[in-house]
């Protein structure tokens, strides 16, 4: 059984009298390990489907299952508890929380789940390590680079070690080689760990990176190609 | 115009910012009017009730006989109630005469203040007099008729139509009795005075004491019109030079009632002073809210080559819109709070159910607000004026914002 | 654990709006506490200038005395007394006196008074006219035709120490009693009603003027805490015999006793209003920092933050706000109350006593320490601060994660 599975999803944004449908009868599989991205100009309804899948949002008619459970029968908590434990994200603009530092966000997670000092640490500082920032656990936000800044993120949507990762263009705010570290980065988790990853992107690098590239164009399916290895 | 109408949709940018910093302003000009009228209308009604029982608006003794209550400066009021009566904003001119004596029944004896009163203009302007029926009142200035003080009447074991006998001194210094018979009972609520109220007719009391004619307070009476303009000069220009006669404000005349409003006021001022304090710091801090989260947009203005000081007006301006739209809030609701207190007032029973003293004068216990549209407009401008004052701050952090690093604020 | 330092560190994260917040919810509430001590120092002054200058805090007398002040209502159960009260576990001293009510003269000058006879000793326990002397002494344990009286009945009599002044009234047994007796010394207690009308005389010597050998009208007893007098008057009245009543200062001033239990009401009324206007400023504080951070919580409930758990990190917020806020509150009132205790501020030069509800009010600022000035105004304050978190907590939890997110 698939990790996520799509069926006939839609979604229609109103927006006055207006009714813009951002995605039409998606029907969509991901499974576990997967190091997935959706393409597709601005506007094609990426960035819908990941919110959707990451249950920050909810589609206008079809069915949404992950990890076996449909989406829908979920209450607000349960929706909740169910990004803190399976979800992990990363965002375009990183989203760091400004007051914690580096070390706090990467651990907020866990924190919210509950876990004990001793043991955040001992899950983020090798994490951390790994990522490049050594360091740097005690800085704020302002205080790191852009790069610097979505490692953190990274490492605060890996820490709790969720099924799937979903990013929402990562790499947009980065300069290449910044970005190509990072996705190469990601890449290696994905192999080591067996994490799913989940993007949305039209960055070129992305694609070069991803093992499967599904197209989305005005919120239709367009193409869904798998690469080996 | 255009800065005015740019700081009007600045205003309304954040809605709900601006909607809670109008109520903010406006509240407190609620509280801050409605209170004040509320005061002045109760001291009002206070001022009235003890001047009618006192000095009158305007007192008229002889000497320092207000402040001393020395018995030997009584004087002939000669034709002066007469000319005084003939001022238009007069009313009422009432003689009296206080005679400290020892009233004594069967068993008992207390001290006194024997009052000589004109019975019939008294009744008129007297409140406490005017409740008691025609049977009951002293017939004529020279009738051994007495009205006493409830608790004293009590105290000793009288009761109506009994007889007193009510020892004073006479002017040569001996002591003179005389006999006189219960007729009236008297309640002001005030404790001393119940405790020692005896009255009767002016001219048996003069004589009595030896000052047959004689008066230590004309107590003048003016109609409502003039009670805010009270016409001291006209009346001391009436008095006759020769002796030592002389024309007091209540105010001098009573000091323990203007002192008792005096302080109650300046408490009331003492809070009013602590609410505008509160505003204004939030009235600071809203302002200093709004300019920084548009440092971006100022470093963008400053850099399309708006001068700083063009700036600094439109946060002056935004300031005193806000103050003129909380102001129209505050007077509205400030306005509609009296009008209720005058139609409805704000019964005090629900609080205290005890007559209540102060500064010598029973409390009507149903408070009533009174008009004062000068001062109601004085602090909606000075809320104004705050407002303004508080954008000082702000506005100089909005004119040095240096363009290059405001733009890359986020 | 984790919200609580997340609420302390976006408290720090715009230092200035928190300081100007705290700084108008301490501003209210030790301004607050400074008028309420002054407010108490008032009534203490109120009630001392009845208690302290005249009456005590409860009076024992024969029945049907303290209504009528009849003179031949006498008692002479002044051991009896003495001794139940001095057991009573607040006590502080009891007073055996002797009252009447006659005419002073001095010259061609009369006055009436009421001249009270005490034995020097004991009034002292009871009252402090004698630390309110401006001239003279007090009057001597074994005098016999000395007089103490009120400034005001002195100058009326034009009467200085050392003048001989005559007393005149109606005896007990139906004679004129009067008498020769020498001025020793003058109080000044402020109080209208004492300074003009009262005058003390040794109790032996007004007992033969007015032939009530070995009576006495009242023994005033006074307590070392004034606001239990009312309970402790009862144990006292179960103690006596039934030809005795007592009374204690609330029975004897009814108003006064109203005006004090209503300050309560009069104290919440005035903390609610001042603190309205402080709690407006508090919600839109709460409410820009909430919307400027929309996309943060954005991202707290992305990630798996409970929209309860949304709320109830605002409401931590305002409530560490609040606590702040009460601490700084009642430590800065606790200070601004003391100053005004120990220094205060004369107003004499401006104002006269002021008689209010049976006492009198001294032409002074002065504040006294009265532990619900504190509690009352630091709770409210608190409750204000949480009330005011509510409106922007439950708009922060109410954010669509979505939306929140796309908000720049």
């Amino acid at each position: 059984m698939a990790l996520i599975e799509l069926e006939k999803i839609c979604k229609t944004y109103r927006s006055g009298n207006l009714h813009v449908p951002a995605l039409v009868d998606l029907d969509l599989q991901v499974d576990t390990g997967e190091f997935t991205a959706l393409a597709g100009p601005s506007g094609s309804g990426k960035t819908t489907a990941l919110n959707l899948i990451g249950c920050i949002d909810q589609p206008t008619s079809g069915r949404l299952r992950i990890d076996g459970r449909n989406v829908a029968d979920q209450t607000v908590p349960q929706l909740s508890d169910f990004r803190l434990y399976q979800i992990g994200f990363i965002f375009q603009s990183y989203n760091l929380i400004p007051v914690l530092t580096a070390e706090e966000n990467a651990e907020f997670v866990l924190m919210l789940q509950g876990m004990r000092p001793e043991e955040r640490q001992q899950r983020v500082r090798p994490l951390l390590e790994r990522l490049g920032l050594g360091g740097l656990e005690n800085r704020r936000p302002s205080d790191l680079s852009g790069g610097q800044q979505q490692r953190v993120a990274v490492a605060r949507a890996m820490a709790a070690r969720p099924k799937v990762i979903l990013a929402d263009e990562p790499t947009a705010n980065l300069d290449s080689s910044t970005a190509r570290e990072l996705l190469e980065l990601m890449r290696e988790l994905n192999r080591d760990e067996g994490m799913t990853f989940l993007f949305s992107s039209h960055d070129p690098l992305v694609l070069e990176h991803a093992g499967r590239v599904v197209r989305l164009q005005d919120g239709h399916l367009v193409g869904d190609e798998r690469k080996d290895g | 115009m255009d800065l005015l109408r740019l700081a009007w949709r600045n205003l309304w940018r954040n809605r709900r910012r601006t909607l809670l910093t109008v109520g903010a302003i406006g509240f407190s000009l609620l509280l801050i009017q409605t209170f004040h009228n509320l005061a002045i209308g109760s001291y009002r009604q206070m001022v009235n009730s003890g001047v009618r029982s006192g000095s009158g608006h305007i007192g008229i003794y002889a000497g320092d006989y207000a402040l001393s209550r020395e018995e030997t400066l009584s004087y002939l009021p000669g034709e002066l109630p007469r000319t005084i009566t003939g001022l238009a904003d007069v009313q009422q001119v009432v003689p009296r005469l206080y005679l400290p004596g020892l009233a004594q029944s069967s068993r008992e004896s207390r001290g006194i203040l024997l009052t000589g009163i004109n019975p019939e203009l008294e009744r008129q302007i007297n409140p406490f007099l005017k409740r008691i029926p025609d049977d009951r009142m002293i017939r004529g200035l020279d009738s051994r008729d007495a009205l006493i003080g409830d608790r004293l009447m009590d105290e000793l074991k009288l009761k109506p139509g009994q007889k007193l006998v009510i020892t004073v001194q006479h002017r040569d210094g001996e002591l003179a009795a005389e006999l006189f018979r219960i007729r009236g009972v008297v309640r002001t609520g005030v404790k001393e005075v119940d405790h020692s109220l005896v009255m009767v007719g002016l001219n048996r009391a003069g004589r009595l004491a030896g000052i047959p004619g004689q008066v230590h307070e004309l107590a003048v009476i003016l109609h409502d019109s003039a009670v805010d303009r009270p016409p001291l000069k006209e009346v001391q220009a009436l008095l006759p030079t020769r002796n030592d006669v002389r024309a007091l404000s209540w105010e001098e005349a009573m000091p323990n009632l203007a002192d008792a409003i005096k302080l109650d006021y300046a408490s009331q001022k003492f809070i009013f002073a602590v609410i505008l304090l509160i505003v204004s710091i939030g009235l600071i801090n809203t302002l200093l809210m709004s300019v920084m989260e548009r440092i971006r947009e100022f470093g963008i203005l400053i850099a399309l080559g708006t001068r700083p000081a063009r700036l600094r007006a439109l946060i002056a301006v935004e300031a005193l819109l806000l103050g003129a739209v909380g102001m129209t809030v505050g007077c509205a609701l400030g306005s509609g709070a009296t009008w209720l207190l005058i139609e409805y007032g704000l019964d005090l029973r629900w609080f205290i159910t005890q007559e209540l003293e102060f500064g010598g004068v029973v409390f009507d216990p149903i408070l009533r607000a009174r008009w004062d549209w000068p001062w109601m407009a004085g602090m909606g401008l000075l809320l104004m004026g705050i407002c303004l004052l508080a954008s000082l701050y702000p506005a100089r952090k909005a004119a040095r914002i240096e363009p290059a690093r405001a733009m890359r604020h986020h | 654990m984790i919200l609580w330092k997340l609420a302390f560190r976006n408290l720090r994260r715009n230092r200035r709006r928190t300081l100007l917040t705290l700084a108008a919810m301490v501003a209210s509430s030790s301004l607050l506490i400074l008028s309420l001590g002054v407010f108490s120092g008032m009534f203490v002054d109120m009630l001392a200038s009845v208690t302290e200058q005249y009456s005590g805090h409860m009076v024992v007398a024969g029945k049907g005395y303290l209504d009528r002040r009849e003179m031949h209502a006498t008692m002479d159960q002044a051991q009896a007394v003495t001794e139940q009260a001095s057991r009573l576990e607040t006590f502080r001293g009891a007073s055996p006196r002797l009252r009447s009510f006659g005419l002073l003269s001095l010259g061609d000058r009369t006055q009436p008074a009421e001249v009270l006879g005490i034995d020097p000793t004991r009034e002292i326990q009871v009252t402090q006219l004698h630390r309110k002397l401006v001239d003279g002494r007090y009057l001597d344990p074994d005098e016999d035709h000395g007089i103490v009286l009120g400034v005001g009945l002195a100058r009326k009599l034009r009467a200085e120490i050392g003048s001989e002044l005559v007393f005149v009234t109606q005896a007990a047994d139906g004679s004129i009693g009067n008498d020769l007796m020498t001025v020793r010394g003058l109080f000044d207690t402020g109080s209208v009603a004492n300074d003009n009308g009262l005058a003390l005389v040794p109790l032996h010597w007004l007992q033969e003027t007015i032939a009530l050998p070995d009576q006495l009208h009242e023994v005033a007893i006074t307590l070392k805490d004034p606001l239990q007098a009312k309970p402790t008057a009862a144990v006292l009245a179960g103690r006596l015999d039934d030809r005795l009543e007592v009374r204690d200062w609330g029975q004897m001033l009814p108003e006064m006793a109203e005006v004090i239990a209503s300050y309560g009401a009069s104290t919440l009324i005035l903390s609610m209003i001042l603190y309205a206007a402080a709690g407006l400023g508090i919600v839109n504080t709460l409410y820009m920092s909430v919307m400027e951070r929309t996309q943060e919580f954005g991202v707290l409930l992305a990630m798996g933050l409970h929209p309860a758990q949304v709320r109830r990190l605002v409401l931590l917020e305002s409530t560490v706000l609040g606590v702040l806020a009460m601490v700084l509150g009642a430590t800065l009132g606790f200070f601004l109350t003391l100053w005004m205790k120990t220094v205060g501020i004369d107003l004499s030069g401006s104002i006269s006593s002021i008689t209010y509800a049976g006492g009198t009010i001294l032409p002074r600022l002065h504040a006294e320490f009265e532990f619900r000035n504190f509690w009352l105004p630091s709770l409210l304050l608190l409750v204000t601060a949480v009330l005011a978190g509510w409106l922007p907590a439950r708009r922060a939890a109410r954010l669509q994660p979505v939306e929140a997110l796309r908000e720049d």
